[in-house]
């Protein structure tokens, strides 16, 4: 009898064992499936992610690389109707007709002028200002400070009647320097907040040591910190260079095109190319290439010096 | 704080005030004092009137007022929306450990930063174009031969026109913001997350993401304020139209294109500069109200810093 019950209970537990290593098979393959499927996911994930990166930088690339083709496609291949990626009969005709016919060159040096004296207007007042807002015992700085803010809240685009205005009586009309003056005025305020930020951000202290030393105010801000703040300089001198760059309504406020457009930026002088009844594209192509493709390659390479330059400075802003 | 004597401190403050005194003060100034005038084009001896051009602007019934602001926010809310979106996306795909090839990718990503943007906008134009633009002529590859989307011509594309050349302006700041916020969450708070059973949208949502709004917030302020002051891009290429209900302004026409093209603009035969400059100072108390509330945010963000460590 007990060795039935025995018997029984043994073939009951053999049962339940072999009910658990069934059951825990199923376990092993339920997760198996389960690490298979996860791989698959994040296999497809990592395709997903490859092809979205593709979208991105055919869309990122795309208007760069059809104007570079488009530059190279020689007389009216332009004016069809169907898609061409690539030119059949590639000649720098378009580049020869736009440095030779067009006053491209004149645009590029004016705006070379225009943006390289605001920036040195611009860093030379807003560094010393900047400085002195950061170092100097001062009543009203935060009064200043939110002045300052305030102002930068108006784009000069808001005031063009002023500007003709001031421009006018300082007899700056149709000059170059008229737009370095305002550039300039416009370029201050972000320069001295940038400065500033990043002047707080060094210790006082290597100054006061160099004070000690003997040296003046002056030689202590411009051989001791000055250096230290090499990389907010180079971040501020960018973006004030820039800034003119790209601007279109100030300079057709100021500047109006003589007989050949020689005294124009290039701003100016490619959307009148494009505003002609029948635009030449091709010259238009050709000029951009020959504007742009310079500066991308040189912001690429610059970016990763300003960029630390730039957040460090506006953390503290 | 340096001791210094009056006159050096004179001589270093003095050149920056004084340009920016006269260069944007002055203008503020005279651009108020206007807005209090009845000045036009043909009206030499104009007096001060008061505030009839506020009035105006607010109560009138043919007020551009609403109407311009409203297209503007509606396209800052917009393009604001889709730089967070795809910054984020390219950010999340750059931050990948498993992506081969990264740096090519970076720079690839970066390069509608790195042109200068009015030349592109110009560009974006041509490719825009109805009968010769490329993108009408792919579409023509797959719908045939009569395929063509206005763009530029007709009010919702040109609308999506300047939003795409917009975010391809801008994505690429958002991606460096992004993806510098994004490495510089510890990793192993996501693995702690995923050992606890939260999946990639969760772990996303409640782990990333907090970390990285700090470092998002600034740059979307900065950027709506960008937007909403925008004239480049959008100018370039519509020049603020279409039009197509005579009695309003244009589709396109945000604040700073309305306001260059009733002064400047080539159908104004007698611009109202009073009525202008009483736009722009509601434009600039617009605009002075976000900077300052975008500093406050900042300055708040700063304080909590400060508290932590």
């Amino acid at each position: 009898m007990s060795d039935q019950i025995m018997k029984a209970s043994t073939s009951g537990e053999a049962v339940s064992a072999q009910v658990q290593v069934a059951g825990r098979a199923a376990e092993r393959e339920k997760v198996v499936a389960i690490t298979l499927w996860r791989r698959f996911l994040s296999s497809s994930m990592t395709g997903l992610i490859y092809l979205f990166l593709a979208v991105m930088t055919i869309f990122a690339l795309f208007p760069i690389y059809y104007v570079i083709q488009a530059s190279l496609a020689g007389g009216q291949n332009l004016y069809t109707t169907d898609l061409k990626l690539l030119p059949a009969n590639p000649t720098i005709d378009n580049y020869i007709y736009v440095l030779t016919q067009l006053p491209l060159l004149n645009w590029i040096a004016n705006t070379f002028f225009i943006c390289s004296m605001t920036t040195i207007i611009g860093l030379v007042f807003s560094v010393s200002g900047a400085y002195a807002l950061s170092r100097f015992r001062l009543r009203g700085r935060e009064i200043g400070l939110n002045l300052l803010l305030a102002i930068q809240a108006f784009p000069g685009l808001l005031a063009l009647t002023a500007y003709y205005v001031l421009l006018n009586k300082l007899g700056l009309l149709n000059s170059l320097v008229g737009l370095v003056v305002i550039y300039a005025g416009g370029s201050l305020v972000f320069g001295t907040w940038n400065m500033k930020g990043y002047f707080d951000t060094l210790p006082v202290e290597l100054e006061q040591a160099a004070l000690i030393d003997g040296a003046t105010t002056t030689q202590a801000f411009l051989r001791v910190t000055l250096p230290l703040a090499a990389p907010a300089l180079a971040a501020s001198a960018l973006f004030m260079f820039i800034g003119g760059w790209n601007e279109y309504a100030l300079a057709n406020l100021v500047l109006n095109s003589n007989a050949t457009g020689s005294n124009l930026t290039f701003v100016l002088g490619l959307f009148a190319l494009q505003g002609d009844f029948r635009t030449p594209w091709g010259y238009f192509a050709a000029s951009s290439v020959v504007i742009s493709v310079p500066l991308i390659l040189l912001f690429l390479y610059a970016q990763r010096f300003f960029q630390s330059g730039l957040t460090i400075g506006s953390v503290k802003g | 704080m340096l001791k210094v004597s009056r006159w050096t401190i004179t001589a270093y403050l003095a050149p920056m005030i004084i340009t920016i005194a006269l260069v944007s003060g002055t203008p503020i100034l005279y651009t108020l004092y206007l807005s209090l005038t009845n000045l036009t084009f043909f009206n030499d001896d104009y007096t001060l009137r008061g505030l009839g051009n506020y009035q105006k602007l607010f109560f009138a019934a043919d007020s551009d007022l609403l109407y311009v602001l409203g297209q503007t926010v509606l396209y800052v809310v917009i393009c604001v929306g889709l730089f967070l979106v795809v910054g984020m996306l390219t950010a999340l795909a750059l931050n990948n450990r498993k992506i081969k090839g990264l740096a090519f990718w970076r720079v690839a990503l970066l390069v509608p930063w790195a042109a200068p943007s009015a030349i592109t906008a110009l560009i974006w134009k041509f490719l825009f174009n109805y009968d010769f633009g490329p993108i009408n002529q792919i579409g023509r590859v797959f719908f045939g031969h009569n395929f063509g989307v206005p763009w530029v011509t007709s009010p919702w594309w040109a609308f999506t026109a300047v939003v795409i050349v917009n975010v391809w302006l801008t994505y690429p700041f958002f991606t460096v913001v992004i993806l510098g916020a994004l490495q510089s969450v510890p990793a192993e708070l996501n693995e702690a997350a995923a050992v606890d059973g939260a999946n990639a949208w969760q772990r996303f949502l409640n782990v990333t993401l907090p970390l990285v709004r700090p470092a998002i917030t600034p740059a979307t302020i900065l950027s709506a304020i960008t937007t909403f002051q925008m004239f480049n891009t959008v100018f370039l290429i519509t020049s603020g139209g279409p039009t197509p209900n005579p009695a309003k302004p244009g589709f396109t026409e945000f604040v700073m294109i309305y306001m260059y093209n009733r002064i400047l603009g080539a159908t104004v035969a007698n611009p109202h500069y009073g009525a202008i400059a009483a736009f722009a100072i509601m434009v600039f108390i617009i605009l002075g109200a976000l900077t300052f509330f975008a500093r406050s945010l900042g300055q708040q963000r700063s304080r909590r810093k400060e508290a932590l460590a």
